[in-house]
């Protein structure tokens, strides 16, 4: 009784039962699990795929992004460029003309003063000789008569005629 | 010493027939426990993220998927993939109930459960491996060859024959011999593994002291390596099989 070696219908018995498991297993285990696990993997390649198209179009939009940024940059440079322009252009005018501007009134000024003072002067010589004929008037009436003066009467007519 | 370590073998008569009834009830057992195991897995089945118990299974299909694919074309092995998941699954079981003690405590001996001779199947302090008789790893064996010779006959049609006779004819002669050998060793390197490490286990509770107390130390060693032993004759038989099974269906190189 002590060879453990022994064959006999449990050989039969076993192929049965095992490939009863067999068929049990891929019917209720192995099958759905390797359905779902081809599920799974084509969901992540679905999934791939997706990210992989969003990401793509991410860049895209932001390449478009920063096109426009750019642009808009480039504009807004040039619109302070042109302002400044502008305003340069309009200071040096603003300044030419009140240049003219003062310059015109300076000259009316001038003008004006050179007038009154031409008025002036007429007005004083006209007085002087008044003055000069009422001097003379007075001083031949009182001392006419004193000679010895007529040499300073003199000398007074010249100045004021070197006046005029 | 020898006979002391091994029981009497429990027979069922059935007509002319005759059983191994304790091989028998432990490959049910180890069925069940394999059903249990995967209908836990399957329980929740879902695509999307898998429970535990699904990922173990997943990783065990993953697993012999890659065998598969490392040995022939996936698509070839796609059919073979039930199969030798259970075949892996059933095998590494089997190694390991003859690990599991004797959770009965011998109350079907106490209470005379004659019935199919439970009370003297369920002896002894330990389950037995259905893969520690024969009769188990022989039907195994017979199947993979069996499977060798329809899939070569399948993918090649007669033309499958026709290795038998190159490159001479008298050289058919080591084919079969070879085709013999293939489920010869299948069968006897896993028998004597399993086997031996169940003699083995029988010759520590022998130990002399009280009870099993002094073979505490050297039992759990070898329970240990019992295990390693135990998936590694599962890989074993696995790879084999898948490998024989290639060379059935490849196209020779000739």
């Amino acid at each position: 009784m002590g060879n453990p070696i022994q064959f006999d219908f449990t050989v039969v018995a076993t192929v049965i039962s095992f490939l009863l498991l067999v068929w049990l297993l891929s019917k209720k285990a192995w099958g759905p699990l390797m359905k779902m696990m081809e599920e799974r993997r084509s969901h992540i390649e679905s999934m791939l795929a997706q990210a992989e198209n969003e990401r793509q179009q991410a860049e895209k939009i932001k390449h478009e992004y920063q096109e426009e940024m750019h642009k808009a940059r480039q504009e807004a440079q040039e619109v302070i460029a042109k302002a400044t322009k502008v305003s340069e252009v309009r200071a040096k005018e603003i300044l030419a003309a009140s240049h003219e501007e003062s310059e015109k009134i300076k000259k009316s000024a001038l003008v004006d003063i050179e007038r009154e003072r031409d008025r002036a002067i007429t007005e004083v010589r006209a007085q002087v000789a008044e003055l000069s004929v009422m001097v003379a008037e007075k001083i031949i009436r009182q001392k006419l008569d004193m000679k010895g003066q007529g040499e300073l009467i003199e000398q007074f007519i010249q100045e004021v005629g070197e006046m005029q | 010493m020898i006979k002391e370590v091994h029981e009497e073998t429990v027979i069922w008569h059935l007509g002319f027939m005759t059983f191994h009834g304790k091989t028998l009830i432990m490959t049910w057992i180890v069925m069940a426990a394999i059903l249990i195991f995967c209908y836990l897995g399957v329980r929740h089945l879902t695509s999307g993220k898998p429970g535990k118990m699904q990922n173990v299974l997943e990783w065990i299909i993953d697993f012999v998927k890659n065998l598969v694919s490392d040995n022939m074309s996936y698509e070839q092995g796609r059919p073979l993939l039930p199969y030798l998941v259970t075949l892996i699954i059933f095998v590494f079981f089997s190694n390991l109930l003859g690990l599991i003690p004797n959770f009965t405590f011998n109350l079907l001996e106490h209470f005379d459960v004659e019935f199919a001779q439970l009370n003297m199947i369920f002896e002894g302090p330990l389950l037995m491996s259905p893969t520690a008789d024969i009769n188990t790893t022989a039907a195994l064996a017979l199947l993979t060859i069996i499977l060798v010779v329809f899939l070569g006959i399948k993918t090649k049609g007669v033309h499958y024959f026709q290795h038998f006779l190159e490159p001479f004819k008298v050289m058919a002669i080591l084919h079969i011999i070879d085709l013999i050998s293939k489920p010869l060793t299948l069968a006897f390197r896993l028998f004597g593994n399993i086997f031996a490490g169940e003699v083995l286990l029988k010759v520590i509770l022998m130990l002399p002291g009280i009870w099993v107390l002094p073979g505490i130390l050297p039992m759990s060693v070898w329970l240990g390596f019992s295990i390693f032993i135990g998936a590694i004759q599962a890989y074993v038989f696995t790879v084999l099989t898948t490998a024989y099974v290639s060379q059935a269906v490849t196209a020779s190189e000739h």
